[in-house]
Formats: structure tokens, C-alpha cells, sequence
């Protein structure tokens, strides 16, 4: 659901296309729980249980993953998805990781 | 102890009087913390003259980090650079802020039936699982906060003694787990 959303967004412009692209980080926190992060990566972001596993795995023991990148105001619709799931996200250029 | 059940696709909870009690209790308690400065809480949200006054509440240069802990897990800085975060607060903190209270307000008026209208508890039937489960991880996130809640806390719960003051908060957060859990369970049996 999420990509096709963002996909079919026209509101690109040229400075957005050349930059580098923005991504979105999720932290770890001792609260959330494994199941549930699972759960939210699957429903916001369409991954396989597989994938949304492995990527919780990395938060979990990394203490912080990267779930999407692209432009800036993809990101910032992810990151606002996930703090409505109450997971600790946030957005920055790729090249400050 | 009380769990989700799911039958023909309807997910249900039931509860004793107790329960939901302190469940309600949480929920209002968070939804005061949320609503602090605005009407949100008050109104119907479908009201024109709520949506007309919470269309007047605070202007964007007014929304700032929230000072309360608890807040600033909820609503948290989107960005590490101070400054995109406060830009980014302005203009999206309302929205998050009211899907909370959306979400919260959901679960106060499933329970209010079983507080208001029985004496030894109920089912709250047709749950919305997914809410529910946004609901339930916030009043998590409220409490953990509160209770300073890291990967060693349940060893801590144990060992508690009884007369603790804070032991019957530590077992709601851990009970609250423990039902997200189970509907996770519920949940995931369905994909």
C-alpha cells in the first residue's frame, strides 16, 4: 500500500531527484516489543515476514536500522507513520547516517 | 487472567470489573496528558464547534518540545538537528497528537460501557485489533517512561517486595505486554 502511495506522488521536483537520497532510521527501545515491531514494519511498509524480522533483528541487536529511503517528504510520511505506531524514528540524509 | 479472543473474525476482550477499571483509569489519564492545552478531549471530535475551536488552537510558532518525558516519547523529534525538528513539530505534531487521542478516546468508550453500565465486568466486543494494539503500546511507552522501564525491569518487578508502592504499576505495564502479545498472536494466525 505504502509504495504504490508514494510512488504515484507527483510532488517531486528536480533538486529532490539529484540530491542523495534521505532515508529513515528506527531505534531501539526496551519497551516495544519484538512481535510488535515486526508487526508494524509488515503493515506500514508491505515487507515479507522474513524481511520485517531481519530488520527488527537489527534494531534489536544494532540498536537501529534503516526501513526506507527516498525523499525528504517520503521519509518524513514514513517517520510520522511509524511515531503514530509509537516506534522511535527518525529521518536524516544518507550521507550522515 | 482475561485475553483476546477471535471468532468468525471478531476480536473481543473480556474483562473483569477491575481491569477495567485500570485500563480506563490509564487511558484517561494519558488522554489529559495528551490533551493539555487544547479541546480535544472535551468535544465529540464530529462537532463543528470542536472542529472549529481546535482548528483556532495553538498557532505552529506556539508547538515546542514537549518538556513532560512521557510527551516527548510520544511525540518525539523526527530529526537530530534541533532546528529541522522543531520545523518538522510545528506543522505535524497536531496530527499525531490527534490520532493518539483518536485512537485513545476509541478505547475509553469501549470500556466506559463496562465501567458505567456493569458491576463485575464484561466482554468488549468487535474490537478494532489494530487500534487496540496502538492504544495498548502507547499506555506502554506512558508507563515506561514513568517507571524508567530498561532490559533488566522485570527481574527488578520480581524482586519487589509486595508492599511496594510501585509494584502494582510494574505489573499493569507487564500485564499490558502480555495482552498486546496475545493479540499480536491473534493477529498474526489471520496473515
Amino acid at each position: 500500500m505504502s509504495f504504490s502511495d508514494t510512488l504515484t506522488h507527483s510532488d517531486l521536483d528536480i533538486s529532490q531527484l539529484i540530491d542523495k537520497p534521505w532515508i529513515t532510521i528506527v531505534w531501539d527501545d526496551p519497551v516495544n516489543l519484538m512481535s510488535y515491531v515486526t508487526y508494524v514494519f509488515i503493515k506500514l511498509f508491505g515487507f515479507s515476514q522474513e524481511k520485517a524480522h531481519e530488520l527488527m533483528m537489527q534494531v534489536h541487536n544494532n540498536g537501529r536500522a534503516v526501513v526506507s529511503s527516498g525523499t525528504r517528504e517520503e521519509m518524513e510520511r514514513d517517520v510520522q507513520r511509524l511515531h503514530d505506531h509509537g516506534l522511535w524514528a527518525t529521518l536524516s540524509r544518507d550521507d550522515q547516517a | 487472567m482475561s485475553e483476546f479472543t477471535r471468532e468468525g473474525g471478531i476480536y473481543s476482550l473480556d474483562l473483569t470489573i477491575d481491569e477495567a477499571h485500570i485500563l480506563i483509569n490509564l487511558v484517561e489519564q494519558l488522554l489529559e496528558l495528551l490533551g493539555e492545552g487544547d479541546f480535544h478531549h472535551h468535544y465529540d471530535e464530529s462537532d463543528p464547534f470542536a472542529q472549529l475551536m481546535s482548528q483556532l488552537k495553538a498557532a505552529p510558532e506556539e508547538i515546542v518540545m514537549p518538556e513532560d518525558p512521557v510527551l516527548l516519547r510520544l511525540l518525539p523529534n523526527a530529526y537530530a538537528d534541533p532546528e529541522a525538528a522543531a520545523d518538522f513539530r510545528r506543522f505535524t505534531e497536531p496530527t499525531l497528537r490527534g490520532n493518539k487521542q483518536r485512537t485513545l478516546r476509541a478505547v475509553r468508550e469501549a470500556l466506559a460501557q463496562i465501567v458505567d453500565e456493569t458491576v463485575s465486568g464484561g466482554v468488549v466486543e468487535d474490537i478494532d485489533a489494530e487500534l487496540w494494539l496502538r492504544a495498548m503500546n502507547d499506555l506502554r511507552l506512558a508507563l515506561s517512561v514513568r517507571l524508567e522501564i530498561n532490559e533488566t525491569s522485570f527481574d527488578h518487578f520480581e524482586s519487589l517486595p509486595d508492599t511496594d508502592p510501585k509494584k502494582p504499576i510494574y505489573a499493569v505495564y507487564f500485564w499490558l505486554g502480555w495482552l498486546q502479545e496475545n493479540l499480536l498472536g491473534l493477529l498474526s494466525q489471520v496473515t
